[in-house]
């Protein structure tokens, strides 16, 4: 079976759970920190595998930035952010899509069908974390589901591969999720607040 | 009252027309080899448009077409429902200019989308009513048939009074939704609370004053290529009124260019004030400064003013320098827009950027593809004016 039939495979299992799940009182987030993150790059080896995301430059669902870098002894520091589909609640993509290829999940995952996608690419312009491609094997844009064919028996990919624990992925709406827990505990920001999409991504400060 | 159906000879010689049609067809084969290009290897083997910068070229040369449509429809309305005299001694040509270059239109969209049937399809089965794509659709389409219409009326063979009532119901129509069709392409960009540049209602009120000025300036150009740049008497207090219109668009245009400069550079270090650097000193600058304000402000303004609007073939030249200009006006736009990036281009960012722009330059098979708008414009209208009476007499 090719990586293509397997991705689209996987498409149409996200849509057959969606309509499943359409009651669920879940709400899906992911807290990630940075501090922990190695830059290993595993997340992204694994995304790519799991998801079957052609190799290209620019096909990549998530990333990680070396964010800063000081070269000078003793201060010698690198950082890095990794990211990924903000999978936001208020959803500019969404928005634009002219045919709602780009659907939201009730527990709130913004996923693509691929049989309604028209390539128009007004939600690539829309999306203010460039967080989509056009996968031409595919020929659809494409992006980050969280794994929504994984949930909720196993994490993401992305978050069950890293070696220190970057990512932590559970519901936001039960307060004795290891997510609510963190954001109870530790301060935290979202990417890009000024565009009020209102990310579900996490990001401890 | 209206006599479209007189038959008055055409001064257009059969050469001339021959010429520009044999010079349509070679762009269409140009276009059609590229056409088969992106059908055989797909879109993203053949047009240079990438992830940091979606729409490139041929969202340009659509938006081309299809304002410059709406803007003659514009006219073409004013003439028939609003009683411009001046407008309606060319509403023939208004109309079948005006419907063939929206189908010039329609082959760039046509070849941008990656799956343009499947987009009319679910804009009937599941269209999103929040996307202004979907209201683009409905407006162009609806402008589409007003103006097959108002083809039928003008060239029904035996003309009535009640067919004139009827023109002018049809032309208000082609007007408002033509004004409807361009300020929500705008709103298309308007509504990207993402990219600053665009975002905002600027774009909406641009593209209507630039697509009105379009139509006067390709009604000028027009003219004068299909009488030689020697146009009758009859139709000079038409010619001059265009001019007129056409200079008042383009000083419109300075002024809406002049506040939305200023404020995006205003916007320091912001993704407006990024955009607004591309286009004064960045990557774009020739295209801004020779292109946009050169070609599409200056001289064709300067040409106008300097002669009074009275030089009829001063006016043809301005307005084919006005198009020409317009191509950069609206090639800038979309890509300035576009080359802020959303994320920095930093290590393991996969973002590319050049100083800290996206990058973007056409590739060959989407200039072909703008060829095959041109071959259509120029085959289908230049066929229009060798075997239909496209003058019209009196009004």
């Amino acid at each position: 079976m090719s990586e293509n039939t397997k991705a689209l495979e996987l498409s149409e299992l996200d849509k057959k759970l969606a309509s499943k799940n359409r009651n669920s009182k879940k709400n899906f987030g992911i807290v990630l920190d940075a501090s922990k993150c190695i830059g290993c790059k595993a997340c992204t080896v694994a995304c790519k595998m799991e998801n079957y995301v052609p190799l290209g430059l620019e096909n990549y669902r998530i990333w990680v930035t070396e964010d800063t870098q000081s070269p000078r002894f003793p201060t010698i520091r690198r950082s890095f952010q990794p990211s990924q589909c903000q999978h936001c609640e208020n959803t500019p993509c969404a928005s634009v899509c002219p045919t709602h290829a780009t659907y939201k999940t009730k527990e709130g995952v913004v996923l693509v069908d691929y049989d309604k996608c028209v390539l128009c690419k007004a939600c690539m312009t829309a999306c203010p974390y460039d967080a989509r491609f056009v996968d031409d094997h595919l020929e659809a844009v494409e992006k980050c589901t969280m794994c929504y064919h994984r949930l909720p028996e196993r994490d993401p990919a992305c978050v069950e591969t890293c070696p220190s624990k970057v990512r932590v992925f559970g519901d936001l709406n039960d307060p004795e999720s290891e997510v609510s827990k963190l954001l109870a505990k530790n301060s935290y920001y979202r990417l890009k607040p000024a565009v009020n999409t209102r990310p579900r991504l996490f990001y401890i400060d | 009252m209206t006599t479209h159906t007189e038959r008055a000879p055409s001064l257009a010689s059969k050469t001339l027309t021959t010429s520009l049609i044999i010079l349509g067809l070679i762009l269409l084969a140009i276009g059609g080899y590229a056409s088969l290009q992106v059908l055989l290897k797909g879109h993203e083997a053949v047009y240079a448009v990438n992830r940091e910068v979606p729409w490139g070229l041929l969202i340009a040369t659509y938006a081309y077409f299809v304002i410059t449509s709406t803007g003659l429809a514009f006219i073409g309305g004013l003439g028939h429902a609003f009683g411009f005299e001046k407008y309606s001694k060319m509403s023939k040509r208004i109309v079948v200019m005006a419907f063939v270059i929206l189908l010039a239109g329609f082959t760039q969209i046509g070849m941008e989308i990656g799956h343009p049937i499947r987009l009319m399809m679910y804009l009937i089965v599941s269209p999103n009513l929040n996307a202004p794509i979907v209201w683009m659709g409905v407006f162009y389409g609806i402008e589409l048939i007003i103006l097959a219409i108002e083809l039928y009326i003008i060239f029904k063979p035996e003309q009535k009074e009640s067919d004139h009532n009827t023109a002018k119901i049809v032309g208000f129509f082609a007007l408002l939704v033509g004004v409807l069709a361009t300020s929500n392409l705008g709103y298309v960009f308007g509504s990207l609370n993402a990219r600053p540049f665009y975002h905002g209602v600027y774009f909406s009120i641009f593209l209507v004053i630039s697509g009105i000025t379009a139509g006067a300036a390709l009604l000028l150009a027009i003219h004068n290529i299909i009488y030689k740049f020697n146009v009758p008497e009859n139709l000079h207090s038409s010619m001059k009124a265009l001019g007129k219109l056409m200079g008042a668009g383009i000083g419109v245009m300075m002024f809406l260019y002049l506040w939305k400069i200023l404020s995006s550079v205003y916007t320091q270090p912001g993704d407006s004030y990024l955009a607004a650097k591309a286009l004064l000193w960045g990557p774009l600058r020739t295209n801004f400064w020779v292109g946009e304000l050169g070609l599409a402000v200056i001289l064709p303004l300067m040409i106008i003013v300097l002669t009074k609007s009275s030089n009829m073939k001063a006016l043809g030249v301005a307005g084919i320098i006005f198009m020409i200009g317009l191509f950069f006006t609206r090639y800038d736009f979309i890509v300035a827009g576009q080359f802020p990036p959303m994320r920095e281009g930093l290590p393991g960012s996969g973002v590319h950027t050049v100083n800290g722009l996206a990058q973007y330059a056409p590739s060959a098979t989407e200039w072909m593809i703008f060829a095959l708008g041109w071959g259509v414009f120029l085959v289908l209208y230049f066929l229009a004016e060798r075997f239909l009476i496209l003058d019209t007499k009196e009004h």
